[in-house]
């Protein structure tokens, strides 16, 4: 086998060339790695697909408003879900026998329709659009226009996973946004829906919902509702992270409710990992 | 009309205005899945166990690919090897998330897919990235006479964070795998320098048992402290629609990868 040469390696660099990759104590090696935040200043704020962009102007144009009042003071990453374009083509691809990775190819075509039409709505603040391959230019066009938009889907296309249950693409633009906080170690990740947050029931339905403000995702995995406000990858996805620990839930409905939550404040709902940090386990 | 969401401009459809998080409609959209290419047969050359080693291992499993050809459509995914461990080691020393390291080293992988295309490129094999298998491989296979495709699956900065440490948990056997899996493959066939899984590391355990077949649940029972394969393929395998087994082949033994393909009972089958 041709190796590097070892003598530039660490301790642990000389582990992983050499040993499986596979080997718990190897892997519980790792954890003691430093972990660099990329842009620890970057707020990641996903814009709902049917809550908020299919209910068009009356909706979205609050809701840029609000983004535009705070370009000058939260550098923000928007991604955009999908809605019920997708919910349709689901059904139909459903229908006809297709596989989860091509759903996820389909339903990724919607978000991105979603992206581009806020950033039409954006344009004229110079907030730019980028694709997955695009995103080693994010820290210029956040420096530069304090924003930048992406569709909100994992780039994981005809690669998606089957969930347990099911054929709905366990992973959508829920996890797409929340992975892109995490990975850049941001500094909040913010879901503007069309509701205060979490509820213990769905509100739209049950009247006896209760608004539940804040609650750890340990709970939460344990109460083991029926519904949820949120994919349940990204309870699970909360779990592992090494940097965010709590996202939150506002309703875009209500102006205000994302500008209170890019200062910090607790509207909506947040969720928190109540565990120790990713590292430290 | 009992419009659950008001002011929004919904298509209509089974799936309009519900909540896509609902366990109800989940399990309501549970039916059966048609594969798009039944005839193909996913092979996945390891990077570290075939690769690594030169032509010494990797030139006659091409020419075992290529007396295959008229006989079976192959696509073939290839593993990174030393030179992701390499960039995973300077990486976590610089504190990279999992994400980062993963589109890091799934440019390692990407030169071993690019380099065995080269070899096998006299024979009409052609060199796929990602949005190319998406939008041409039933294409290619058409008219080219087989493809080469980067193990890793193009999960990049979205690479979930695994439980324990930072490394990505989803290397190029769970790409070629998801591979077969989307497409309803005949066979994916895991080509490494092992016979197939033993009960303990056969290379520091010379009393470890060959297992020549088992179920993913079962071995995920097992709880073995290493495997010849990523552990993720078998969470994935419990989910499996379509692609319900996979084989492990030692690729230094010729006439492995053949049996294989035939579907004889060579190195270790891994069942739903």
């Amino acid at each position: 086998m041709q190796a590097p040469d070892n003598a530039m390696l660490t301790d642990l660099g000389k582990r992983l060339v050499s040993g499986s990759l596979s080997d718990a104590a190897l892997q519980k090696a790792t954890e003691a790695t430093p972990s660099h935040a990329i842009l620890p200043w970057v707020n990641v704020v996903k814009i709902g697909g049917q809550s908020i962009m299919d209910r068009g102007r009356s909706a979205v144009g609050p809701v840029v408003d609000e983004i535009v009042a705070n370009l000058p003071h939260h550098k923000m990453i928007l991604g955009t879900g999908a809605g019920t374009r997708a919910r349709h083509v689901y059904s139909l691809a459903i229908d006809l026998g297709l596989p989860i990775g091509v759903l996820t190819v389909l339903g990724t075509a919607v978000a991105w329709q979603n992206a581009q039409m806020l950033q039409y709505m954006l344009a004229r603040h110079g907030i730019a659009f980028l694709e997955p391959e695009g995103f080693a230019s994010l820290p210029h066009y956040l420096m530069e226009r304090g924003a930048v938009i992406c569709q909100g889907m994992p780039p994981y296309k005809l690669w998606e996973q089957n969930p347990e249950v099911g054929r709905i693409p366990p992973q959508r633009t829920d996890t797409g946004c929340y992975l892109i906080a995490e990975v850049f170690g941001a500094r909040r990740m913010t879901y503007v829906k069309d509701e205060d947050g979490l509820y213990t029931a769905d509100p739209k339905k049950d009247r006896n919902a209760t608004h539940i403000p804040r609650i750890s995702v340990q709970e939460l995995l344990e109460r083991d509702l029926d519904d949820l406000v949120v994919e349940r990858a990204v309870l699970e996805m909360m779990l592992n992270a090494r940097h965010m620990r709590e996202i939150q839930f506002v309703n875009g409905l209500k102006p205000g409710q994302l500008t209170a939550a890019l200062n910090g404040e607790p509207v909506g709902t947040i969720i928190f990992n109540a565990a120790a940090p990713g590292g430290s386990k | 009309m009992n419009d659950t969401n008001p002011g929004a401009q919904h298509v209509v459809s089974r799936l309009m205005r519900e909540s896509l998080m609902d366990k109800k409609l989940i399990a309501g959209t549970e039916s059966a899945v048609r594969a798009i290419l039944p005839r193909l047969n996913v092979v996945q050359i390891g990077g570290l166990s075939i690769m690594d080693r030169g032509h010494t291992a990797v030139l006659p499993l091409l020419d075992e690919i290529i007396a295959n050809q008229e006989e079976h459509t192959q696509v073939i995914g290839v593993g990174p090897g030393v030179r992701a461990r390499h960039i995973l080691s300077v990486g976590l020393d610089l504190g990279l998330p999992t994400g980062a390291l993963a589109t890091l080293a799934a440019k390692s992988s990407a030169q071993n897919a690019y380099m065995v295309s080269c070899l096998l490129a006299n024979h009409g094999f052609v060199y796929l990235e990602a949005p190319f298998i998406v939008q041409l491989l039933p294409a290619m296979l058409a008219a080219a006479r087989g493809a080469v495709f980067n193990g890793i699956p193009p999960y990049d900065l979205w690479e979930h964070p695994p439980a324990v440490g930072k490394i990505p948990p989803h290397g190029s056997d769970a790409g070629s795998y998801l591979v077969g899996e989307v497409f309803g493959a005949r066979s994916v066939i895991l080509v490494k320098d092992v016979d197939g899984l033993y009960t303990a590391d056969p290379k520091t355990h010379p009393d470890a048992k060959f297992i020549a077949e088992i179920s993913a649940a079962e071995l995920i029972r097992m709880q073995l402290p290493t495997l010849p394969i990523e552990p993720v393929v078998l969470d994935l395998m419990t989910r499996a629609k379509l692609a319900k087994s996979i084989r492990i082949v030692n690729g230094l033994v010729p006439g492995n990868l053949t049996r294989a393909l035939a579907g004889e009972p060579v190195g270790t089958l891994i069942h739903l």
